[in-house]
């Protein structure tokens, strides 16, 4: 008996919370490494498999499944910010109208919306629906050996499923992106004026006066950084997917879950260093 | 022909759903309610839940909490930072976080264990033995993810709070005592009411749309796969359509 055996019988407990440990670290690690590949044989997947890059962008801008019967990703990011910019009309106007402020409602769209909603909601629903989607098709990819197959034939597996979806990610998020600030404008604008009847005339005041070019490129800055993080996180968990089936659907659950704090997380310390202690922000313009 | 069906499908999936919800709401109040089923999915839910509810309110708020102390320095009223975290973390953060934690935790994790079951066709087989999936297995399960979804609401605020607070006093150099009674100037119990009733209508939604992906899911591996997908999809659609309805309610009702 040697002497590992001997002390995993005498203290069981420390030797179980050891081991999920040792298991903890290797998981992060092996999810270091598989984003290290990822990330390395991004141009291997551009150059090599240009054709597969071309028909993910497609898909992933258009949706799969029943997703295009509603109109697809860009359909659905557009949708969510909608609906948050509405948030910032009736939450914004009956505060500001608590106070008296009202006017100040198109401030409140230029700022908020550029600088935490627009960002957050299009991370959130990208992790929904390409995130989900992409470890939907490599989890059943990997279920039914098609991936081992792919190896078998001599395509480099990461390249061409992993790195070729961040790529297309990195590619979809721009114009999806536009469209979500646009969306989260024109909800925020529609909700004050037509609902709340306030004029259209101070609200474009405010709004142009304070939105800021800066503020929105740096916005396209988190979302991209969103996507890149949402589809390594998301690939990883499909690459991995195992037990049948049912195996599918707990590595997308997983998936999302992960991707959603991690998503968050970048956020917040990608956005402290941008804006920084003093917040870059001049009242009086 | 074909083209009909293409049409027909969104149509018949909603249908569907609804039919599937009454179901749901009628067996609610018919005698054998499964309770064991139904404390060991509020327990499976709640311990999915959890370290998410931790690790998205925290990043959620204190970027709120950022965002409005640059204004509120800008303004020089960095001492009615607690107002804007009470604000933004009851109203607006909690909820949101709620959405996030009851859909893309709770309602995934529950739409995979149902889907591999339909798959396995275990339900057939409770149906054959004259056992109601929906009474056994769907009842309990939605009524779990409303349960957990309002206890978690109230977690991620005061986790949201506690957050703000350390952010703002630590970080920010807010002054704690009037940042604690900044916080009760503009938020009070109507909002703290409404929040809750969001939490509620968010866990029985997501709850139902988990089930019914679930049960009808299909198509191996590739089925359950995307079956999650579209509970995560459609849920978020749908929580985030109730939340600008009861935000716009609540104000009307209670201002």
């Amino acid at each position: 008996m040697s002497a590992g055996t001997v002390v995993a019988q005498r203290l069981p407990r420390v030797t179980r919370w050891t081991r999920s440990a040792v298991d903890g670290a290797d998981r992060i690690g092996a999810q270091a490494e598989f984003y290290a590949k990822t990330v390395v044989s991004v141009g291997d997947a551009v150059i090599r498999y240009t054709s597969e890059l071309i028909r993910l962008i497609a898909q992933m801008s258009l949706g799969t499944g029943a997703l295009v019967m509603i109109g697809g990703t860009t359909a659905i990011v557009g949708f969510l910010t909608l609906s948050t910019g509405a948030l910032v009309a009736v939450q914004g106007y009956n505060q500001f109208s608590q106070v008296g402020v009202e006017a100040l409602i198109g401030f409140a769209s230029a700022f908020f919306n550029v600088r935490l909603i627009a960002p957050l909601t299009a991370g959130v629903a990208m992790a929904a629906t390409i995130g989900a989607g992409a470890t939907a098709q490599i989890g059943a990819m990997r279920i039914s050996e098609e991936i081992d197959a792919l190896e078998v034939m001599g395509i480099r597996s990461v390249a061409y499923l992993a790195s070729t979806r961040v790529a297309a990610g990195v590619v979809v998020v721009i114009p999806v992106y536009c469209v979500a600030v646009m969306a989260s404008f024109f909800a925020a604008r529609f909700g004050t004026t037509f609902f709340y009847g306030q004029s259209t005339g101070v609200y474009d005041h405010y709004f142009y006066t304070f939105l800021s070019t800066t503020d929105l490129l740096w916005s396209f800055v988190l979302a991209l950084v969103m996507a890149v993080v949402i589809m390594l996180v998301h690939t990883y968990y499909g690459y991995n997917a195992s037990g049948g089936p049912a195996g599918v659907g707990e590595a997308v659950g997983r998936a999302v879950r992960t991707s959603l704090i991690t998503a968050s997380v970048v956020v917040l310390f990608v956005s402290l260093a941008i804006y920084g202690q003093s917040g870059h922000f001049n009242l009086a313009g | 022909m074909v083209s009909t069906g293409i049409v027909a499908k969104p149509f018949r999936g909603l249908g569907g759903f609804f039919a599937m919800a009454l179901d749901t709401l009628v067996c609610m109040f018919r005698p054998p309610f499964a309770w064991r089923e139904y404390l060991l999915q509020t327990w499976f839910v709640a311990r999915v839940s959890l370290v998410p509810t931790l690790m998205l309110s925290i990043p959620f708020t204190v970027l709120t909490v950022f965002t409005f102390n640059v204004l509120l320095v800008e303004f020089g009223a960095a001492d009615f930072s607690g107002t804007g975290a009470s604000l933004g973390t009851v109203n607006q953060t909690g909820p949101i976080v709620t959405v996030l934690v009851v859909a893309g935790a709770g309602a995934t994790s529950m739409c995979a264990d149902l889907g591999a079951r339909t798959i396995r066709e275990e339900l057939d087989a409770l149906r054959v033995m004259g056992v109601n999936p929906i009474q056994s297995l769907v009842v309990p399960r939605v009524l779990a993810a409303t349960t957990v979804a309002l206890l978690l609401s109230s977690l991620v605020i005061l986790v949201g709070l506690a957050g703000g607070f350390v952010f703002s006093v630590y970080f920010q150099h807010v002054t704690p005592g009037a940042f604690v009674a900044g916080m009760t100037l503009i938020t009070g119990l109507s909002d703290v009411v409404v929040a809750l009733i969001k939490a509620t209508l968010f866990g029985l939604t997501a709850g139902l749309i988990a089930c019914y992906m679930g049960i009808s899911a299909g198509g191996g591996p590739a089925g359950v796969g995307n079956a999650v997908n579209e509970t995560v999809v459609f849920s978020f659609v749908a929580l985030f359509v109730i939340n600008v309805i009861v935000t716009a309610v609540g104000f009307q009702v209670a201002p």
